[in-house]
């Protein structure tokens, strides 16, 4: 189990105000960096410590920031993706409204290395009503000194805007969620540019996911080998595992990266509640294609589930049991794209939408045999064409889907 | 222009745009203000919101229209929000819904007859280890039961 | 240009020399290699929605876009691989699959991207067995144009030209998914002067102009390139006309002008005024040789002119100067004005020549300038002062030949004809109905600018030479064959055959 002492997400509810935090050790690692690091070395540090992205896609946090050109006048931007909108996720929150202090003491660290001084965090607006203690948490790191100008006495200085999405899951992806702070439809942007040179307000911006930002000052108080040990290889620290569906003990699971997903649903979840077996588990948010009991014992990391045939990306692991029709996630899956396709791109808005009308009308009885082979074509169609990755994420869930329980689905369709 | 917001709102919009080095930037964040105050916004909004942050009204409305949480029409006085995602319905939330439509007699654009309450299905709220989870007026309320939102259906209609 | 760095790259197998910062798709079609594509437009930068140009990148996994992809040294490119071939399969798929079948009825067949790229990358049997969303299909989006959501395919084209060309922004993409589709603002229609461009750069027939729909079919028309000549820009243009089939034989019509490309002049837009002057082509338009004397008679023009020479010749020489006037225009091409020289100054030593043209309006700040003729520079350069007539002046003439219509524009019709009242030998060369027709003794049709061959100078100093873009109705001829007979008539073609 993880120590208390460096659980991003704190047993209990109440130690989540600056006092709590100082004690247990808070800022500390900020003041180091601030005080005594050089830039580049905190870059470097985290680079060591095998940081990996815990948004989705899973880039390397230190190589992503040294990506930023070095020195300049002109503004770089610090973009905290608190959007959270991968189904099945729900890390992030916890982090906010438990440990706020963590992220912020993050992101002051990041935004030092890389020389930021405006931080935007982009919060979806479905966590308006719970983002009030990040505001307050805020408020509370300005008034000791953290935040603003001359931190720990410096002449670092850094500004921090909360910015509320609007409901829409693709703002989630990077370049969507400039789009979105910039005032404008978040549409994915063509890449290259890639921010860390053209980014937010056409400055080199740095994108982090909340739970990447909040590991930072473990690496910097407690150092890059610690890190790098508590993982595997290349991909260091824990994760925050969420565990949701046809499981006895929904919930988040801090543990070391690479524990096997069968021990997280079983040991810690609890398994699946009496009298239901687990039929498939979703193991990194929707978006990561489905997996069936046999292959239950796959680490839970990045290269490891890519070898599997699907990804760790945001550690969503979705239970789904043997009483749920096959073709009800399905619906869900198909539904959900087609829902949250921005629309700019030929494939996905139209892949998406069409894989929606088929699903829907097996569902409503009339699928015909074509339709399986049909909906899988369709989503070959839209692998790897799409101008965003949202058209993987969209296609490859429900290829697997169908593929996997071909045998299920075809007794759904008339003959 | 005749369009009015209450002093708070503009003070807050202000405060809203000035941390953006570029005004058009607090579109997103001015538009939540007006919605909160008026419960949508409407075309008169759209063309003060256009003039205050200098953008044409159209740009307004391409985003007002890309959002689902941006109303250009007035809903109900409370809305109701029941996630239909994968963690929820694996949980029940398909019954919740069925439940709710029939005791709130929704009309087909999910709002009562007398106005005061919009039910809608919604995505993923991540609140997934309290499925099936909903939101009103955006405040969450996990592991529902029909017994749990027949109470809350009999709190608000009893709030007035 | 010798600073421009070259990259070496091979595309199909063919070795291709690029500047630094080209496009994949540029190259390619530098090398005469065609990748289809929908979103991309030269006058923009890449947007990569549409997805269609996807092309083999030697080293990457996954295609990529020839549009957004920038050549580098020793890069290669495959444009007809098997994968390459089932991505444009697959968009064409995909854009079909909520496109209505309205080829029969839908003005943009036999030019129409989506057409096109599927006769030579589709031929597949339709899958799509769904309900295809239904959208509005004649939304009217301003001077003249209708928006049809169904056809459209949101390359938005249409929008980034409003926002990157003409600054106005009037359309905009509302909603999302495959609920996304293109509008205006209510009350706020397109209103800018390039609105026709909308209509040209739609791959599809999602934009039309109700001045063209349903008039004709693309395949009809011929194409004439040509220089605009309602202002003093000069952009190249693309008259398009059919004469006979299925119009009745002899029978003409314009039915629309495109902008063509000219890197040094438009780039590849036109105005709506210049597009307008399509209907300067076909209507009001004089054909036939009338003497109002004998207004029944049948003449040529030959026959006709001969008289213009004889008036002319009737005049003593040294009285010439004080009793022939000539009002020319600036719409004559440089050709014909160097007629005009040889015959009326140098040939005649003529001093009353001036120009009558159109008044000048407003520069729109793009293309359009306020001088509205196409060749103010060549009249200068041809030696002529362009001075207005002072109505008193013409009035002592004895013989006066007019050049165009556009008197009436600087003064009124009652002055006009009291100054011409006590002219004896009135001559008009107009290719348009006018009120000064009945005031001439002989009225000559000539030829529109679209209907001749000749060179403008434009407002930059540039010279431009046009072919003849459309035949000009029978009967009517040019200005420089009327002028070549006069000069012949007068005998100032010494040693050449007769130019009559």
């Amino acid at each position: 189990m993880i120590e208390d002492a460096v659980r991003l997400i704190p047993a209990d509810d109440s130690s989540w105000r600056i006092e709590a935090y100082l004690r247990r050790g808070g800022y500390e690692a900020a003041r180091k960096a601030v005080t005594f690091m050089a830039p580049q070395d905190v870059i470097a540090e985290v680079r060591r410590a095998g940081l990996r992205g815990r948004g989705g896609a899973g880039f390397p946090a230190g190589l992503k920031w040294s990506f930023v050109p070095q020195g300049g006048t002109a503004p770089k931007y610090l973009c905290v993706n608190a959007d959270e909108g991968e189904p099945g996720t729900f890390k992030d929150r916890a982090i906010l409204v438990r440990n706020p202090h963590a992220l912020i003491e993050g992101l002051i660290i990041a935004a030092f290395g890389v020389g930021i001084h405006q931080a935007f965090i982009y919060v979806r607006g479905e966590y308006a009503s719970i983002a009030g203690r990040l505001e307050e948490a805020l408020a509370e790191a300005r008034a000791k000194g953290f935040l603003g100008r001359g931190i720990f006495g410096s002449a670092f200085g850094l500004e921090v805007v909360v910015h509320f999405g609007a409901g829409a899951y693709i703002c989630g992806e990077e370049t969507a969620l400039l789009e979105s702070v910039e005032g404008r439809r978040g549409q994915p942007r063509l890449k290259p540019p890639f921010p860390a040179i053209v980014g937010l307000f056409r400055s080199p911006t740095v994108i982090n996911n909340v739970e990447t930002l909040a590991n930072v000052p473990l690496i910097i108080g407690r150092g890059a080998d610690w890190f790098a040990a508590r993982g595997i290889p290349k991909d260091g620290g824990t994760r925050i595992f969420g565990v949701s569906g046809a499981v006895r003990r929904p919930g988040l699971y801090e543990l070391p990266v690479g524990t096997p997903l069968r021990t997280i649903i079983e040991e810690h979840a609890g398994g699946p509640p009496d009298g239901v077996a687990i039929k498939a588990v979703v193991p990194g948010g929707l978006s990561a294609p489905v997996l069936k009991p046999a292959e239950l014992d796959v680490p839970m990391d990045f290269d490891s589930l890519a070898r599997a045939g699907s990804m760790l990306g945001s550690a969503g692991i979705i239970v789904i049991g043997d009483r749920t029709p096959i073709l009800d996630v399905l619906e869900v899956t198909a539904r959900f794209y087609a829902h949250e396709s921005c629309g700019q791109c030929t494939p996905c808005r139209l892949g998406t939408s069409w894989i929606h009308k088929i699903v829907s009308r097996i569902a409503e009885g009339k699928g015909r045999p074509a339709d399986l082979e049909l909906i899988l074509d369709l989503a070959v169609g839209m692998k790897g064409r799409t101008l965003c990755p949202m058209g993987d994420a969209a296609a490859m869930p429900v290829h697997a889907i169908v593929s996997k329980f071909r045998e299920e689905l075809e007794r759904t369709v008339i003959p | 222009m005749s369009y009015a917001l209450s002093a708070a709102t503009l003070a807050k919009i202000e405060g809203m745009i000035a941390p953006y080095p570029e005004r058009s930037a607090a579109l997103l964040p001015v538009l939540g203000a007006i919605q909160e105050e008026s419960g949508c916004v409407s075309p008169e909004a759209e063309a003060w919101v256009a003039a205050k942050l200098g953008i044409r009204p159209i740009q307004v409305r391409e985003v007002l229209s890309y959002y689902t949480m941006f109303r250009r029409k007035p809903a109900g006085k409370t809305t109701i929000e029941v996630c239909r995602n994968l963690s929820c319905t694996l949980t029940g939330a398909e019954d919740i819904i069925g439940f709710l439509r029939e005791k709130l007699r929704v009309g087909p654009d999910g709002t009562t007859a007398d106005g005061r309450i919009s039910l809608v299905t919604v995505e993923c709220l991540g609140n997934c280890d309290h499925a099936p989870c909903l939101q009103i007026d955006g405040t969450d309320y996990g592991r529902v039961t029909k017994d749990m939102a027949a109470a809350l259906v009999r709190e608000l209609e009893a709030h007035d | 240009m010798s600073d421009v760095k070259m990259r070496g790259l091979t595309i199909d197998g063919r070795t291709v020399r690029a500047a630094e910062g080209t496009s994949v798709l540029k190259a390619a079609e530098l090398a005469g290699i065609a990748i289809p594509h929908f979103c991309y437009h030269p006058a923009f930068e890449a947007e990569g929605n549409c997805r269609m140009c996807l092309v083999e990148i030697e080293g990457l996994p996954k295609l990529d876009l020839a549009c957004s992809t920038i050549v580098r040294e020793g890069m290669i490119v495959r444009t007809s691989t098997p994968s390459v071939l089932r991505a444009r399969r697959d968009v064409l798929e995909f854009l079909l699959a909520e496109h209505p079948l309205d080829c029969p009825i839908c003005d943009k067949a036999g030019e129409c991207k989506l057409q096109e790229y599927y006769d030579r990358h589709g031929l597949f049997p339709g899958r799509f067995v769904e309900a295809k969303e239904k959208r509005d299909k004649k939304v009217a989006i301003g001077k003249g144009l209708v928006l049809d959501r169904e056809r459209c395919i949101l390359c938005t084209r249409c929008v980034r030209f409003l926002r990157k060309v003409t600054g106005t922004g009037e359309l905009g993409v509302f909603e999302r998914g495959v609920r996304a589709e293109i509008g205006i603002y209510d009350g706020v229609p397109v209103d800018n002067n390039y609105s026709g461009n909308l209509v040209d750069i739609c791959p599809v027939g999602a934009i039309t102009d109700t001045d063209f729909r349903f008039k004709t079919r693309a395949w009809f028309l011929r194409k004439g390139p040509t220089v605009c000549s309602h202002c003093s820009r000069g952009c190249a243009v693309i008259v398009e006309s059919v004469t006979g089939y299925p119009l009745g034989e002899g029978q003409r019509k314009v039915f629309r002008i495109k902008a063509g490309e000219n890197a040094s002049v438009n780039g590849t837009w036109m105005c709506d005024l210049g597009r307008a002057g399509r209907r300067d082509i076909d209507e009001r338009r004089l054909v036939r040789v009338m003497s109002n004397a004998a207004p029944e008679e049948e003449l040529s023009w030959q026959k006709a002119l001969a008289d213009v020479t004889a008036m002319i010749r009737a005049v003593p020489g040294p009285e010439r100067s004080a009793k022939i006037a000539v009002v020319l225009n600036s719409r004559l091409t440089c050709e014909e004005l160097a007629l005009a020289k040889k015959v009326f100054t140098d040939g005649l030593s003529l001093g009353k020549i001036f120009f009558a043209d159109p008044k000048p309006g407003a520069a729109d700040g793009l293309l359009l300038t306020e001088e509205r003729m196409p060749n103010a520079r060549g009249v200068l350069q041809s030696g002529f002062a362009q001075l207005l007539p002072d109505l008193d002046t013409l009035m002592a003439a004895e013989v006066l030949l007019v050049f165009g219509s556009h008197l009436l524009e600087h003064f009124s019709e009652e002055a006009v004809f009291r100054a011409l009242a006590g002219i004896r030998s009135k001559f008009l060369f107009s290719a348009h109905a006018s009120p000064l027709d009945r005031s001439a003794k002989i009225v000559f049709p000539v030829a529109v600018p679209a209907e001749k061959s000749g060179t403008y100078i434009n407002i930059d100093g540039l010279r431009q030479s046009f072919g003849r873009a459309v035949e000009p109705p029978l009967g009517v001829t040019s200005e420089l064959e009327i002028l070549g007979c006069l000069a012949s008539g007068l005998g100032l073609n010494r040693g050449e055959p007769d130019a009559c």
